[in-house]
């Protein structure tokens, strides 16, 4: 279920195109991660996409096309009866299975990793690559690979912690896109020292470590129901009300608006 | 002197999971600190009370269907809860007690399935048909909780599973408060049921020759046991093990009289959860271990060193 759970949150590549020997641009592809189906969007390679996944929401023009279910894992007949010759993967292991099936049934596949900023640059450059999109790639690219550059900050004054499910609690830890988010916009995760993406942690360990803020990724504009629950109100972010509300299209995942993500936290951690 | 150590052990793990926790709180703050007092304490208390609730389930059912593999889960309890909390999410239920309640609701449904189908060849509850049914109607919710999950496009769904195996996390004196006032109704009734559960395990032919209501008291302990686990799932997800070990551990240790193996049993599972909780927050903080992990860790070596003395001896 973590898998699951996590799924609109993680991505990475080893980027492992398929060794067959190069074709042309592909004209007809399937995008199985709301990510990809964005960053094709924006190196213009949109109105190539002929299948995505029931998540992929962004740009709008990406709803039109339809839908192969939920990715998670593939179906193949439904993604090969969209007859691409390009399938988008996020490398992981059920996934690798499917491409494996879709190369055997004769349809080219990339498996693409995309777990953190860093990951950005090199996918869009691949996906331009397999597109014949090479230049406009290379510019989102260089705009995305910045995102995770070390430059010097000022110090980051605000604190957060992103409460991903409450009962059990669950937060992100250092290996994940979300706390290179909090990072970038100024805000030091309090979970930072936890190295896996997320992770199970005791209410009165998050207590303890007194985040200014609960970050929730959360569509809604009111704060999650576990606010009103009487064990959470020992959080101090919790009884005053500290939430940072951040849509899932937008923070939930890396893509060509991560920068969009990273100026929006940064602009409601001023606030 | 075995209720001696057991007591001693009981408090010890009480004092245990109070004193120890990931958070470093001095000793001589432990009393004024606020992580204690709204966290770990009701935690503790919680632990202790729904383990030995599970311990008390698992040991009158064990001894209804006179059968040692049988847990307070066994009976298709965890299939309802957690179709109550799936329908709960998926619905939107609103309010910060909609997934509890939603699940207590769910295993009493469940209950009631199982108890109808014990039912089914006529008037006398069949203990042999309990457990098929618990076992039927368990993977029956299990399928369509899996179906509203996999077909559902809300991405928190798949959550609810992590709700109901959670633990617990959601301890708060509220919920202890509620466990507290709760409990003791079903409790007492299995223990007013002692006497006629060791005559069960002789037959129920000779237990109603040797004068036990078995109709009533077979009812009456079903439904109590179910009772408690319903309440524990509602609070604390599905703990396993405890419900199985620990009746199996008393009984060894106290032989199969109610009278004293309930008691035992609902000290021993108090302990065991409570314990097993302080390992599951502490050893490797600031992460957690789910805690039925740790109840069978625990559980299942201490069981079979007991298993391997009661033989050779």
């Amino acid at each position: 279920m973590r898998r699951c759970l996590f799924a609109l949150l993680i991505f990475s590549v080893g980027c492992r195109p398929s060794g067959r020997p190069a074709v042309g641009p592909s004209q007809r592809i399937v995008s199985l991660l709301p990510s990809f189906t964005e960053l094709l969007f924006a190196i213009g390679a949109g109105d190539r996409v002929v299948g995505r996944t029931q998540w992929c929401d962004y740009p709008p023009a990406a709803l039109s096309i339809p839908s192969v279910g939920d990715g998670l894992p593939p179906n193949i007949e439904a993604v090969a009866a969209r007859k691409p010759d390009l399938v988008v993967l996020y490398n992981a292991g059920p996934n690798v299975t499917a491409a494996k099936q879709l190369e055997r049934i004769g349809i080219r596949t990339v498996l693409l990793d995309l777990d953190r900023l860093e990951d950005l640059g090199p996918a869009a450059r691949t996906l331009g690559r397999l597109t014949g999109l090479e230049q406009r790639a290379e510019s989102l690219a260089a705009a995305l690979d910045s995102l995770s550059l070390d430059r010097p900050r000022p110090p980051s004054t605000a604190t957060l912690a992103f409460i991903v499910w409450d009962n059990p609690p669950i937060i992100i830890g250092h290996g994940s896109y979300l706390d290179q988010l909090a990072t970038q916009a100024g805000a030091r995760n309090v979970f930072d020292d936890v190295a896996a993406p997320s992770a199970q942690v005791s209410l009165e360990t998050i207590v303890a470590r007194d985040p200014q803020w609960i970050a929730v990724l959360s569509d809604s504009a009111v704060p999650p129901a576990f606010a009103k629950r009487r064990e959470w109100r020992a959080v101090r972010a919790v009884r005053e009300g500290h939430f940072l509300l951040l849509p899932g299209s937008l923070f939930g995942r890396p893509g060509p608006r991560s920068g969009d993500a990273i100026r929006q936290l940064r602009a409601k951690l001023a606030r | 002197m075995k209720w001696t150590l057991l007591v001693t052990v009981a408090v010890l793990a009480l004092i245990l999971s109070v004193a120890l926790g990931p958070a470093a709180v001095p000793l001589g703050e432990l009393l004024r600190s606020d992580i204690v007092w709204n966290l770990r304490a009701p935690r503790a208390l919680l632990a202790f009370l729904v383990g030995g609730s599970l311990g008390v389930a698992g040991a009158g059912l064990q001894a209804l269907v006179r059968n040692p593999l049988a847990d307070p889960f066994l009976l298709g309890l965890s299939g309802g809860a957690g179709l109550g909390a799936v329908l709960a999410i998926a619905l939107h239920l609103p309010g910060p007690w909609a997934l509890p309640i939603a699940a207590f609701i769910g295993a009493l449904a469940a209950l009631g399935l199982v108890y109808r189908l014990g039912l089914i060849g006529g008037a006398s509850l069949d203990p042999r048909i309990l457990l098929l049914g618990g076992v039927a109607i368990g993977a029956f919710t299990a399928a369509i909780t899996t179906a509203i999950v996999s077909l559902a496009d809300a991405a928190e769904l798949r959550n609810a599973f992590l709700w109901l195996w959670g633990g617990l996390s959601g301890a708060s004196w509220d919920s202890v408060l509620l466990v507290a006032l709760y409990a003791p109704i079903p409790l007492v009734v299995l223990m007013a049921a002692s006497r006629p559960l060791d005559l069960l395990a002789l037959g129920e032919e000779s237990a109603t020759y040797l004068g036990a209501d078995v109709e009533g008291v077979k009812r009456r302990v079903y439904l109590a046991a179910s009772l408690l686990t319903a309440a524990a799932v509602a609070v604390s997800g599905v703990i396993g093990f405890v419900g199985l070990v620990v009746p199996h551990i008393a009984r060894l240790t106290w032989g199969h009289r109610h009278r004293s193996l309930l008691p035992a049993a609902f000290l021993g599972g108090g302990a065991l959860l409570a314990f097993a909780d302080t390992l599951a927050r502490t050893v490797v903080a600031p992460r957690e271990l789910p805690v039925g992990v740790v109840t069978a860790l625990i559980g299942v070596p201490v069981f079979a060193l007991l298993l391997r003395r009661w033989t050779i001896a």
